[in-house]
């Protein structure tokens, strides 16, 4: 079952062609790698489908059904989740409330803006999801954000993403700044979400990161998707060369093939 | 959290460490001069705590999303000038030129907020220019000079300045209006959906607009609420002294980020404290009130209350550097 499928997508800024013509499908309970150098178009695309900014031209297909997504708030509902390098949480909020930032529970919801939090069960649900995801040992809901290390920040980042049950989290270069052992507490943690039957876009330059966890492999270069395989099929250098461009010719016969 | 835990974190809280200060500031001036705990003198500091107090509330929540307003001190001298011409010069009825001066008030602090988060200029630039606009035109349409003293009681002046005994002491309904206020935004930043709202502004705007907060909405209505607070301490002050002056509120802006960053909130957004605000308010008065009572020169004293705000504001990120450590 295709979870998203991107037609022909478009962006233009001013005389700069950020993305060409891109396509692609993501399928249920699969982690995608997105690949490239910098400036091949991946966060152009990943913005426009987390709802940063309108496409010009092109289709975003989620769950088969067309759909236009014009805003955050657009994407969330849709169930795209975005985890952004870094700027994902609020490092002075707890985590509770970093979890349920801008769906907080509420009592009197007719208030608005002025309505309560319900701390009780803001609390109570942040524990139950950190303990559902493993990590409650060590955190405590009401802990601040800014006491937290990179790799546990993002552990909470994509544990919010999983608990609106977002059929796509897209995690924009997750493994930033993170050391070793941290790298591979969200690697091990990307494949539980996938195995949870979430649908993972994976932005990252580590080509090693991407062999440990992704399915299928999206290679794009001066926004045009060049390359799209299984990782069975393929290896290191393959890939590594594709991205560069090193072998032009071989791989735009690959593409025309597929 | 165990109960231990949840101690020391209070302990280690800014509004605490404020707060300790104060009591010390208190028991000193309180030693080195007997007036100062006097019924008189007490209602003297109680008079003047809720007009610097009320902006300092609005600046407090500004400052948590990450702005700041130098146009309150200038506002606070505009809004009384125009609604005391109105009825002065323009025979206007008080209740119609104070939803004027309430008008003019959202007006500024919409100005404020839109080219703050439209244009993208900094608060400080932006407002430091406001600041200018607002008092350059209360001085122009005074010619510079204090209007006619007002005096005629009415359920307006009750409600922003009337005054009551207690004992041998005297307050003002003032009084009121700056617990009542603290109380709502006690309530705002700690416990309400826009409290979480502005912390998270202010900590990480970018992640706060990912999560779908409308932050440039936010900070125009914190700016608006801020500037309307500005404009009714200013009446507060000008019904309680019967008189409206376009220099009124001159320096204001600065004495009421002092109170608000000594209480514990942080310049640079994320963490705000109404507690420690109320804190600050409360010994920025008592300061200026007790060094002149011990007898500290009038022109020097400005030196003492610089040296007091910069030892708490060290103190503070000594607390702070000490917090992240453990």
């Amino acid at each position: 079952m295709d979870v998203l499928r991107l037609q022909n997508l478009q962006k233009s800024f001013g005389s700069v062609r950020a993305l060409k013509n891109a396509s692609l499908t993501l399928r249920e309970g699969e982690v995608v790698a997105l690949l490239g150098d910098n400036g091949a178009g991946k966060s152009t695309l990943i913005k426009a489908i987390s709802g940063v900014f309108p496409i010009d031209r092109g289709e975003i297909f989620v769950r088969g059904e067309k759909v236009s997504i014009r805003s955050t708030r657009d994407a969330m509902d849709l169930g795209i989740e975005t985890i952004h390098q870094d700027t994902s949480l609020a490092p002075d909020l707890s985590i509770a409330r970093n979890l349920f930032l801008g769906r907080e529970p509420v009592n009197f919801g007719w208030l608005g803006v002025f309505a309560p939090l319900d701390l009780a069960k803001l609390r109570k649900a942040a524990s139950e999801l950190l303990k559902r995801v493993g990590i409650s040992k060590k955190l405590d809901a009401d802990a601040l954000v800014s006491t937290l290390s990179g790799g546990e920040r993002q552990s909470i980042a994509i544990s919010r993403a999983m608990q609106f049950a977002a059929k796509v989290i897209i995690l924009d270069e997750p493994t930033n700044n993170l050391g070793v052992e941290e790298t591979h507490g969200v690697l091990r943690f990307v494949k539980e979400v996938r195995d949870a039957g979430h649908s993972v876009l994976l932005i990252t330059h580590n080509i090693h990161h991407v062999f440990q966890v992704a399915d299928r492999i999206i290679v794009m270069r001066r926004g045009e998707i060049v390359a799209e395989q299984t990782v069975a099929d393929t290896d290191l250098l393959t890939v590594e060369s594709i991205i560069t461009g090193a072998d032009m010719s071989a791989l735009l016969k690959e593409a025309r093939a597929k | 959290m165990p109960v231990g835990k949840r101690r020391s974190s209070l302990i280690r809280s800014p509004q605490f460490s404020s707060l300790v200060i104060l009591i010390v500031l208190l028991a000193v001036f309180a030693i080195a001069d007997r007036n100062f705990l006097s019924p008189l003198n007490i209602s003297n500091m109680m008079a003047f705590l809720p007009e610097l107090g009320i902006i300092a509330l609005g600046m407090t929540l500004l400052l948590t999303a990450g702005e700041f307003d130098l146009s309150v001190g200038a506002v606070f001298g505009l809004a009384p000038v125009l609604v005391m011409l109105l009825v002065q010069n323009g025979n206007w009825d008080i209740g119609v030129a104070l939803l004027a001066g309430l008008l003019l008030c959202i007006a500024i602090g919409a100005i404020n907020g839109l080219i703050v988060t439209k244009i993208g200029i900094s608060s400080f630039l932006v407002t430091l220019s406001m600041l200018l606009v607002v008092r350059g035109a209360a001085l122009y349409i005074t010619q510079g000079f204090p209007l006619k003293s007002w005096d005629q009681p009415g359920f307006f002046v009750t409600l922003l300045a009337g005054s009551f005994n207690v004992g041998s002491f005297r307050f003002y309904t003032s009084l009121w209006w700056f617990i009542g206020l603290s109380v709502f935004a006690i309530y705002i930043l700690r416990y309400a959906k826009l409290g979480n709202w502005i912390s998270a502004i202010g900590s990480n705007r970018n992640a706060a607009v990912a999560r779908g907060v409308p932050a440039d909405a936010v900070k125009i209505w914190l700016f608006i609420a801020t500037s309307v607070l500005a404009g009714l301490a200013g009446m507060i002050s000008a019904f309680r002294i019967s008189a409206a002056s376009p220099v009124a509120g001159t320096g204001y802006e600065l004495e009421v980020i002092a109170m608000v960053v000594v209480g514990g909130t942080a310049l640079t957004g994320g963490r705000g404290t109404i507690l420690g605000t109320i804190v600050g308010a409360l010994m920025l008065r008592a300061i200026r009130n007790g060094i002149v009572l011990i007898g500290v020169p009038g022109l020097a004293y400005n030196i003492f209350v610089g040296l007091i705000i910069l030892a708490m504001l060290i103190l503070h990120a000594l607390l702070q550097k000490n917090a992240a450590r453990s």
